[in-house]
C-alpha cells in the first residue's frame, strides 16, 4: 500500500512539475495551440473546399491537426528532461521508474486534450459544423491517450540519439497510423450524426491502444532509458 | 547525521566489473571495495572511466558484466537503495526554467522529505543560495548552478555522495564551501567517492585514493600511504 502511494506520489509530482514548467515559461502549450491553428486556417483557406468535401475532411484534418501539435509538445516535453541532464535526477528518485513513464505521458495527454478543446469551437467555426459534441471528446480523449502514450515512450528511445527530433515523428507516425485511423473513422461517424455504440469497433481499437501503449511503457521505459 | 537505517553494512562492492560501449570496453574487471567512513578520491586521465563508474554506482547506466552492490543491493535495481545515494554530475539535473527553490522543493518531493520547506531552506542556505533562491535556474551562473547541484543531491541526507569533478565551475569561495562542506559530511557512517582530474585540494581531506587506469583500479590506498606508491605520487604530481 506504501509502495502504491509512493508510486503515485511521484507520477503526480512529474505531472505537477511539468504544469509548472509549462506555466513559467510558456514554450509548449502556445506553440502547439499556434500551430494547430496555422493548419485549420491554411486548410480552411488554401483549399477552398465546398461544404460537402468540408464535412467529409473535417475529422481527418481535426486529427491531422492534434498528431501534429502532439509531436511538437511531445518534442518539448523530452527535451525539457533532456537539458542539464534533469531526467537523471528523475531516475535516482526512490520509486519504479515507469511512474516517471505514466506522469510523463499523462502531462502530454493533457496538454494535447486542451489544444484539442480549444480547437474544437474553431473547427466548427471554420467548418461550418458542430465539433461540440461529448461523443467526439470521448473519441479524442481515447485516441489522444493512445497516441501520446505511445509517444511518451518513442521520444524517451530517440532521446540518446543525435537525430532525436527528426526521429520521434519517423518513428511515431507509422507505428500512430492505426491509432490516427480509427481516431478520424470513429470522429466521422459521430459528427455524420451516427451513435457513438456504431463506432464501437473503432473505439475498441483505441482502447486497444491505449492499454497496449500503456503496457509497453510500463514495461520498456526503464530498460529504453538505461544507457 | 544520516537518519536512515541501514541493513546491511554500509559499503561499496564491485566486482569484475565491465562496461563495453560500441564494444569498446571503458571499464574492464574493475574490482574494489570502499567501506563506510571513506572519502575515496578517484583519479584518472580523461576517458579513464570515472564519469562511467559513477553513473553505474548512481543506477543510471547498465553495467555489461560483473557485480555491483551498495550496502548489498544493486543501486539500478533496488528502487529503495537511491534514497541512500547522492549523485552530482557534469551537468546540474535541474530545470532551468524553475527557480532554484522551486528545483529543490520537487526533488524534496520525489524523495518524499517530511518538512519539506525546512529542508529546502536549510540547503538553501547551508550552500549560500538564499540571495538566488527565486530566479530561474537559467539564469544563475555555472558556479551558482553547481551550488545547487551540490545541495539537491545533499538534499535527501544520503550516505552515499557521488561526486563528478564537482569543482567546476566554482569561484575560490565556492570551492573553500565545498571543501567546508565535504569535510563536515565526511564521517564514520558514509561514504564520500569523489572523481576528480585534478584532486591536490582534496588530499587533505579525503582518507583514500584509487587511480583508475586503463578500465580497472591499478592502485587503491589510503592517503597516509602514498609514499609508499611512487608511481601514483608521481601521477598526482604530473597532474597537479
Amino acid at each position: 500500500m506504501k509502495a502504491l502511494h509512493n508510486y503515485l506520489h511521484v507520477l503526480w509530482q512529474v505531472v505537477r512539475k511539468d504544469i509548472q514548467v509549462e506555466w513559467r515559461g510558456r514554450q509548449g502549450l502556445p506553440v502547439m495551440l499556434v500551430f494547430a491553428l496555422m493548419i485549420v486556417f491554411l486548410f480552411n483557406f488554401a483549399l477552398q473546399l465546398s461544404p460537402e468535401l468540408q464535412a467529409g475532411l473535417t475529422s481527418g484534418l481535426l486529427w491531422v491537426s492534434l498528431a501534429f501539435a502532439s509531436t511538437l509538445g511531445l518534442n518539448r516535453s523530452i527535451s525539457l528532461e533532456r537539458e542539464s541532464s534533469a531526467l537523471d535526477g528523475l531516475l535516482m528518485a526512490p520509486v519504479a521508474r515507469s511512474a516517471i513513464f505514466f506522469g510523463k505521458a499523462l502531462g502530454n495527454f493533457g496538454f494535447t486534450t486542451l489544444v484539442g478543446l480549444l480547437l474544437l469551437p474553431l473547427f466548427s467555426l471554420f467548418y461550418g459544423q458542430n465539433l461540440l459534441k461529448p461523443s467526439l471528446v470521448l473519441v479524442m480523449l481515447l485516441g489522444l491517450g493512445a497516441y501520446t502514450s505511445l509517444g511518451t515512450l518513442l521520444s524517451s528511445l530517440s532521446i540518446q540519439s543525435r537525430t532525436r527530433d527528426i526521429l520521434l515523428p519517423v518513428l511515431l507516425y507509422p507505428l500512430a497510423l492505426p491509432i490516427l485511423i480509427a481516431a478520424v473513422e470513429a470522429s466521422r461517424g459521430v459528427l455524420s450524426g451516427q451513435a457513438l455504440g456504431d463506432q464501437r469497433s473503432w473505439l475498441y481499437l483505441l482502447l486497444a491502444g491505449l492499454l497496449l501503449f500503456n503496457a509497453a511503457g510500463l514495461l520498456f521505459f526503464e530498460t529504453i532509458l538505461e544507457e | 547525521m544520516p537518519t536512515k537505517t541501514v541493513q546491511h553494512p554500509l559499503q561499496i562492492h564491485i566486482q569484475g566489473l565491465m562496461k563495453r560501449y560500441h564494444r569498446q570496453p571503458v571499464l574492464n574487471q574493475l574490482s574494489f571495495t570502499i567501506a563506510s567512513g571513506n572519502f575515496c578520491l578517484l583519479v584518472g586521465d580523461n576517458g579513464a572511466g570515472k564519469t562511467t563508474l559513477l553513473r553505474i554506482l548512481a543506477g543510471l547506466v547498465r553495467p555489461s558484466q560483473g557485480e555491483i552492490t551498495c550496502c548489498g543491493s544493486l543501486p539500478g535495481v533496488d528502487t529503495e537503495i537511491r534514497r541512500l545515494i547522492g549523485y552530482v554530475g557534469h551537468k546540474p539535473m535541474l530545470y532551468q526554467d524553475l527557480t532554484a527553490l522551486e528545483n529543490l522543493c520537487h526533488y524534496a518531493e520525489l524523495y518524499q522529505i517530511h518538512n519539506t520547506k525546512v529542508k529546502v531552506s536549510q540547503a538553501i542556505q547551508s550552500f549560500g543560495l538564499t540571495a538566488h533562491q527565486d530566479q530561474p535556474v537559467r539564469t544563475l551562473s555555472r558556479g551558482m548552478q553547481q551550488r545547487l547541484s551540490l545541495a539537491r543531491a545533499t538534499l535527501h541526507n544520503p550516505v552515499i555522495l557521488l561526486l563528478d569533478e564537482p569543482y567546476t565551475g566554482l569561484d575560490q569561495q565556492a570551492a573553500r564551501l565545498l571543501d567546508e562542506t565535504l569535510q563536515n559530511w565526511h564521517s564514520q557512517d558514509r561514504i564520500i567517492l569523489l572523481a576528480a582530474h585534478r584532486p591536490q585540494r582534496l588530499l587533505s581531506i579525503a582518507s583514500h585514493v584509487a587511480w583508475l587506469k586503463e578500465g580497472y583500479i591499478s592502485t587503491h590506498v589510503p592517503v597516509a600511504e602514498l609514499s609508499t606508491t611512487p608511481s601514483l605520487r608521481r601521477y598526482l604530481q604530473e597532474v597537479a
